[in-house]
């Protein structure tokens, strides 16, 4: 008796979900995990999409709690569920991929934002190219410095995707100053803790020779800086670059204690719902998010690229301000 | 186990003359290994690296092994008595958070009113960390629950209760005065490295010189007799609990007070450091037998071998497998100890 009323209760609630399904498109969005300060900004921006304020749309986030199989099973949710595309930020290159088989198979478009995934059934892709940002803050410090002196660099989990491209990049910029001298090269796992351990143990074993710190994101550069206030040295002996724009990166920004590139969470993740949405109504539909007014370098062109990149942009004395009032 | 370590000892009285037998050799290093361990790892460090033995590293590895030294003194009052605490990392995480929501002075990211004065983040953060361990404590002396489960419950739902009231955001901007237990100076000894010396003063008197420490070996040792001689069992285990919370809120505070900010996602994983601390020092996880002075050379073990290892450029991979190979080689001398070669 008691599994009959379950029964029925789910089938009604299943037809009135496809009831509105007519009215409203559906679209899940499957980010890795929503733990960390940027996939909530991610998360955020897509809730404060136009198209989603208006209520055209029906926007379901779930959460991928840093698991693949999760993510996976996700996606098998919003295909019996019929969802009417799909946006993706992976946890892994490789293991996303059956994922978007998944949603290929149901014949659901997939839309891949932030991470990326090895996958030719992607519809379309929007995020930002780690190589470019490996390079910008690499380059930042070594022309702070003169193209000489000690660099250290803060790596991010060894073999993640933004790893492997920020290295890249760094070591493209390094290349171009053959008169630097790398002095340690470690990971500290992306944690401002562990980077203040391993900061404070390079500036005991090399006392007044490291003239660049080069941190994979920010979160590991103010571990750097915390370790060097720690030792009581003065900060503006140090040139020292961070990625990602996270909120404290912004304020030691201001603070002239390190520069930051601002990785664009709003605009990857506005961005991709345009095109999930174009993809959704086969064509029919125009772009909402005031993202591509901003970018004039990632234009629309009708929904039909594959792959859209996201600028990065440097984070200055004279956008701090700005930036610092769209984080609440 | 007690009367064959006695035996032991009778045996190798019997040598007592040539004053290193091969069998009091042998009880001397099993009992004493741990230390030689730490001095032949500091020896070899010092002669390898000229930085090691300097006063700034000293005070940096100190400083360093704090916060897993606070964690693994509280882990040594649990597995004392046979039980486990999985979840200190997580309290960790929350008891930061939560207090420094009540020191933060950035307008957005603290509770109303906030910076309030340090000592009301301190006495929340521990009060936080001490609810925690009381919860598990309740769940392990009054339910029966295996400490494994108890704990394990604990580690997923304080995480999941830091992410809720932190909205998943970090804490950031913490006030001078609250900074300054984690990055200030006594005599020009770091703050941290002060209160882990006070944590384990109190902890060793507790243990070596108060009725309730006797308890805590007696219900490791033998929950049987302990009863029979009227211990209240629940009790010391619900203590025990509310120790090592507490002492993770308190470290924390510490985190976050170092780092400058509070993050949802600090301490992850912390509980095995402390744990391997604990087993490194010689405490027996079978409960009863353990020094907390063992678990504090276990945790600068751990410290010094880290930060000797980063000033030699050697990458952290290397750090893990020797950790682990540490690990399995303090239990294995544990063993050898308790049930003969």
């Amino acid at each position: 008796m008691k599994r009959l009323m379950i029964a029925l209760a789910s089938a009604t609630a299943l037809l009135a979900s496809s009831a509105m399904a007519q009215e409203k498109i559906k679209i899940g969005a499957a980010p890795y995990g929503l733990n960390a300060e940027f996939m909530q900004i991610w998360a955020a921006a897509l809730q404060e999409h136009p198209a989603v304020k208006s209520g055209e749309v029906e926007l379901t986030v779930f959460d991928g709690r840093y698991d693949a199989l999760v993510q996976q099973d996700q996606f098998k949710t919003m295909a019996t569920q019929k969802y009417n595309a799909i946006i993706f930020a992976p946890i892994d290159v490789d293991a996303g991929a059956a994922a978007v088989q998944t949603a290929a198979d149901a014949g659901i478009p997939v839309i891949g934002s932030n991470t990326r995934v090895n996958s030719d059934l992607l519809t379309s892709y929007v995020g930002s190219d780690d190589t470019i940002s490996g390079y910008m803050e690499a380059k930042t410090v070594l022309d702070k410095i003169g193209c000489k002196g000690n660099v250290v660099i803060l790596e991010g989990p060894i073999g993640q995707s933004a790893q492997i491209s920020r290295l890249e990049g760094n070591k493209k910029a390094l290349a171009e100053c053959p008169d630097v001298k790398i002095l340690e090269d470690q990971t500290a796992n992306w944690s401002r803790a562990e980077a203040q351990t391993l900061m404070e143990n390079w500036l005991t074993s090399h006392p007044n020779q490291i003239n660049g710190v080069i941190g994979q994101n920010d979160e590991m550069a103010l571990g750097a800086i915390e370790a060097i206030k720690a030792a009581g040295l003065d900060l503006k002996s140090f040139t020292i670059a961070g990625i990602d724009g996270i909120t404290d990166a912004l304020h030691a920004v201001k603070a002239g204690e390190m520069t930051s590139i601002l990785q664009d969470a709003r605009a990857q993740a506005q961005g991709a719902l345009d095109l999930a949405i174009f993809a959704a109504k086969k064509g029919d539909y125009k772009p909402q998010s005031d993202i591509w007014a901003t970018y004039k370098d990632m234009p629309w062109k009708d929904g039909k690229e594959k792959i859209y990149n996201v600028p990065w942009t440097p984070v200055t004395a004279e956008n701090v301000d700005q930036l610092l009032a769209t984080r609440k | 186990m007690m009367s064959a370590g006695d035996n032991k000892s009778t045996e190798g009285g019997k040598n007592a003359n040539s004053w290193l037998g091969s069998e009091q050799r042998r009880l001397l290093i099993q009992e004493y290994g741990i230390f030689l361990a730490f001095v032949i790892l500091v020896a070899v460090l010092s002669v390898s690296n000229e930085f090691f033995l300097t006063a700034g590293n000293i005070s940096n590895v100190l400083l360093q092994t704090s916060i897993n030294g606070v964690l693994a003194i509280g882990m040594t009052f649990v597995i004392l008595t046979r039980g486990i605490d999985l979840s200190v990392g997580s309290v960790v995480a929350l008891a930061g958070i939560v207090s420094a929501s009540f020191v933060t002075s950035s307008a957005t990211a603290g509770i109303s009113g906030a910076p309030y004065p340090v000592a009301l983040g301190l006495g929340i953060g521990l009060l936080v960390g001490i609810a925690c361990g009381a919860i598990s404590g309740v769940i392990v002396s009054r339910f029966s629950v295996p400490a494994f489960v108890a704990t394990l419950g604990m580690l997923s739902a304080a995480r999941g209760m830091t992410l809720i009231y932190g909205g998943g955001r970090p804490v950031p901007a913490l006030t001078p005065a609250f900074r300054w237990i984690g990055t200030g100076n006594i005599l020009g000894i770091p703050a941290p490295v002060v209160i882990l010396a006070v944590v384990f003063a109190i902890s060793w008197w507790i243990l070596n010189r108060t009725r309730f420490g006797r308890y805590i070996y007696a219900v490791g040792g033998n929950p049987h007799a302990a009863r029979t001689s009227g211990i209240n069992i629940t009790r010391t285990q619900f203590v025990v609990y509310v120790i090592s919370g507490g002492l993770a809120g308190l470290a924390g505070m510490l985190l976050s007070a170092r780092t400058g900010s509070a993050l949802p996602q600090a301490g992850i994983a912390y509980e095995l450091d402390a744990i391997a601390a604990v087993v490194i020092g010689g405490t027996s996880l079978s409960g009863g037998v353990g020094r907390v002075t063992g678990t504090l050379i276990g945790a600068l073990i751990i410290g010094v071998m880290n930060n000797g290892l980063d000033l030699m450029g050697i990458q952290s991979y290397y750090q893990q497998v020797l950790k682990g190979a540490l690990i399995v080689g303090a239990v294995m001398l544990d063993q050898k100890r308790n049930y003969g070669a």
